[in-house]
């Protein structure tokens, strides 16, 4: 029966179809790599405050997106913010051990994300390393008080 | 085996409020066209769709093939519903299959039958109502009459054992009409099937039956056979056999008094 | 007084009863399911009334409200400089929301609608009765496969509109507007999230689709067989979807975008 043939055809692309949008839904819109897991390497930076950062916040180089906020948590020893990122792995062992990590904002009121700057030393980061030279979120309210209370101390 | 095929003992149900059925005794014999006849709204359909376990009886008890249709499982009345045909009012084609594939419908799902036996089975069932070739249509292309006729090929695709006819003959023409009595009643004799011919065209009807009720009010107010029933001097048989308007069966719904009615209506109209 | 309220409880008690109808149905439907070759061809019958059917208007629709997501949006982003941010807000607002929930409305309008005429239809024309009086059962043989057709046609059509709709966005974004095309991709992509917006998508189609072929296939076999209880319950179809689908979308958004 040709009419059952095409309903069963029309059907066949029907699903071909809707598996293609969601490939395109993982891979165009939200930006899933399938082998993320390989192809990257995590190190942890402790942070005296975060601000607004979150786990899948950007991880910078010199303005470049090099990795990604894998996640947050509170060390309950320090009481500091413990964050672990995930980078690619084709910088690994091409960091420098003391590369320092800063929270920062993108533009007056966009996103805060992670931003490196590579140091000097010979011993490079590798896999687990922690990051020693960190610097928190700059908070915007703790600033304008800081400079209310200093222009009014003078 | 007994000789009833299907027995229907103190029947009683009703619909909403509506008692539809108050003690109703039926016997349908093996081999006979059984009439059920009486006015429009007595449940002649509604009495099908019980034998049929459609619906459920309030009480009393309905056995078709010495079995209890209220008291089967839902799979068991399917096998019981393989055994029985059922040609509906408006004859119900599935709207979506051809001709052929309707008729082939009962075939395909209840025997694991070949293409060519399924091929040959519809095209003797199709001849036999005379509509070998309109095979090819979809149901909206056919007359009221052929639809009734390509139903009643479906009803008998499973050489069923009871065929239950609802109204075949409401608006008909004379002719397709006569080639439905006709044809019943050669079903009836050559297939050695059993009948239940529910009606309210008596003339025709009476015909072809081997035993007729007639129900008025929930209740069979007369049975017997053709000639019995014409003899009878009963006031209801003779209203209904004779086609009466007025008489022991009312022509009037249940209403208040008519004069009363109207003054009422004039009362009303004065005060506004 | 006490007959108004009688007559509040009986509509109360009414209600309740086609609740429970209603779930008797989908059980005594969907149970035992046969799995032959024969169930499988009706479902991929139903499969293309249901979903191939109603791709145009998804894919139509879709695409004019990426187009005017990214309109709108674009005008707002320019004043405070952001309209790199196009492509993260047209994505964020169809795969969270948009998608599944105009999707899952045009499904209720153009599928459900027709499933419940055409089930309707059958019962008012006797098709169902005589289909159960040859010994077929049509809550497995007419319900079952609209159901699970149903079930499975509303996610895949999500699917496509939320691409059509995001390409309907690039389109006016970056081809008309001039965002820049690596800003709109990748800002896109850092904020959307797989799991927590593509897949809990999915997830909220799939209970929509639950819920409008449910109350679709139920309207058309509980009907009152006549024209007038026909175009009633095709009314109620749409309209009880369309409250249904609001009133789960807000409760689903809760449960999964409240802590984000």
């Amino acid at each position: 029966m040709p009419k059952q043939r095409w309903v069963e055809i029309s059907v066949g692309g029907f699903m071909l179809l809707g598996i293609l949008a969601l490939v395109f839904m993982a891979l165009k819109v939200s930006g899933l790599t399938m082998n993320a897991d390989r192809n990257s390497f995590q190190v942890e930076a402790y942070f005296g405050d975060i601000g607004g950062l979150k786990p899948r916040s950007k991880v910078t180089l010199a303005g470049v997106t090099v990795g990604r906020v894998a996640a947050i948590e509170l060390d309950e020893e320090w009481f500091e913010a413990r964050v672990v990122l995930e980078m690619n792995s084709s910088l690994q062992g091409k960091l420098s051990k003391d590369t320092a990590a800063a929270i920062q904002t993108a533009g007056l009121l966009g996103d805060n994300y992670i931003s490196l700057t590579p140091g000097i030393e010979d011993e490079m980061l590798g896999p687990g390393d922690t990051l020693r030279d960190t610097q928190s979120a700059l908070i915007l309210e703790q600033l304008i008080n800081q400079f209310i209370t200093n222009s009014s101390r003078d | 085996m007994t000789e009833n095929l299907a027995v229907v003992e103190d029947l009683h149900f009703s619909r909403a409020a509506t008692p539809i059925f108050s003690g109703v005794n039926l016997r349908v014999r093996r081999g006979q066209i059984t009439a059920v006849m009486g006015p429009s709204g007595t449940g002649k359909t509604t009495l099908l769709k019980l034998l049929g376990g459609q619906l459920q009886p309030a009480s009393g008890k309905i056995s078709v093939f010495d079995q209890e249709v209220a008291r089967l499982e839902r799979s068991a009345l399917f096998k019981l519903r393989s055994r029985m045909g059922m040609l509906f009012q408006s004859g119900a084609l599935f709207t979506d299959m051809s001709v052929y594939e309707n008729v082939a419908f009962p075939l395909r799902v209840h025997t694991d039958l070949p293409e060519t036996m399924v091929r040959d089975l519809v095209l003797i069932k199709l001849e036999a109502v005379g509509l070998r070739g309109a095979r090819d249509l979809m149901p909206a292309e056919l007359s009221g009459g052929m639809t009734r006729r390509v139903a009643l090929a479906r009803a008998i695709a499973l050489d069923p054992e009871l065929l239950m006819y609802d109204e075949p003959f409401v608006g008909q023409d004379p002719i397709s009409m006569g080639v439905l009595v006709q044809l019943i009643k050669r079903l009836n004799q050559v297939l050695g099937l059993t009948s239940i011919i529910v009606s309210h065209d008596i003339g025709e009807t009476l015909s072809i039956a081997d035993y007729a009720y007639i129900l008025s009010g929930g209740r069979v107010i007369a049975e017997g056979t053709p000639a019995e029933l014409e003899a009878s001097k009963q006031a209801e048989v003779r209203q209904f056999v004779g086609g009466l308007p007025d008489g022991p069966v009312p022509f009037h719904y249940p209403a208040a008094d008519f004069s009363e009615d109207l003054f009422g209506i004039a009362k009303e109209a004065d005060h506004a | 007084m006490l007959d108004l309220l009688a007559g509040l409880g009986r509509k109360q008690l009414d209600i309740l009863a086609a609740l429970g109808r209603s779930g008797i149905f989908i059980f005594q439907s969907l149970v035992g399911w046969p799995k032959s070759t024969e169930a499988l061809s009706l479902w991929v019958r139903q499969v293309y009334s249901i979903g191939v059917l109603s791709l145009i208007i998804i894919v139509v629709s879709g695409l004019f409200i990426g187009m005017v997501l990214a309109l709108q949006g674009y005008t707002i982003l320019v004043d405070f400089g952001a309209e790199q941010a196009l492509g993260q807000m047209v994505a964020l607002s169809l795969t969270r929301e948009l998608a599944p929930v105009v999707a899952a409305l045009l499904f209720a309008g153009r599928a459900g609608s027709a499933l419940t005429a055409e089930i309707g239809l059958m019962k008012a024309t006797e098709q169902l009765s005589s289909m159960e009086m040859i010994g077929v059962d049509p809550l497995k043989r007419i319900v079952a496969p609209r159901l699970l057709a149903g079930f499975f046609a509303l996610p895949l059509l999500t699917l496509v509109f939320a691409m059509v709709g995001v390409g309907g966005g690039w389109l006016v974004g970056v081809d008309w507007l001039g965002v820049d095309g690596g800003a709109f991709w990748s800002n896109m992509q850092s904020a959307v999230g797989f799991q927590q917006d593509v897949i809990n998508g999915v997830i909220k189609s799939l209970v929509f689709a639950l819920a409008v072929t449910w109350i679709a296939v139920f309207q058309g076999y509980d009907l009152v067989p006549t024209s007038e209880g026909i175009s009633r319950a095709t009314t109620k179809t749409v309209v009880y979807s369309s409250l249904v689908i609001l009133g789960l979308d807000f409760i689903l958004t809760a449960l999964m975008f409240s802590n984000i």
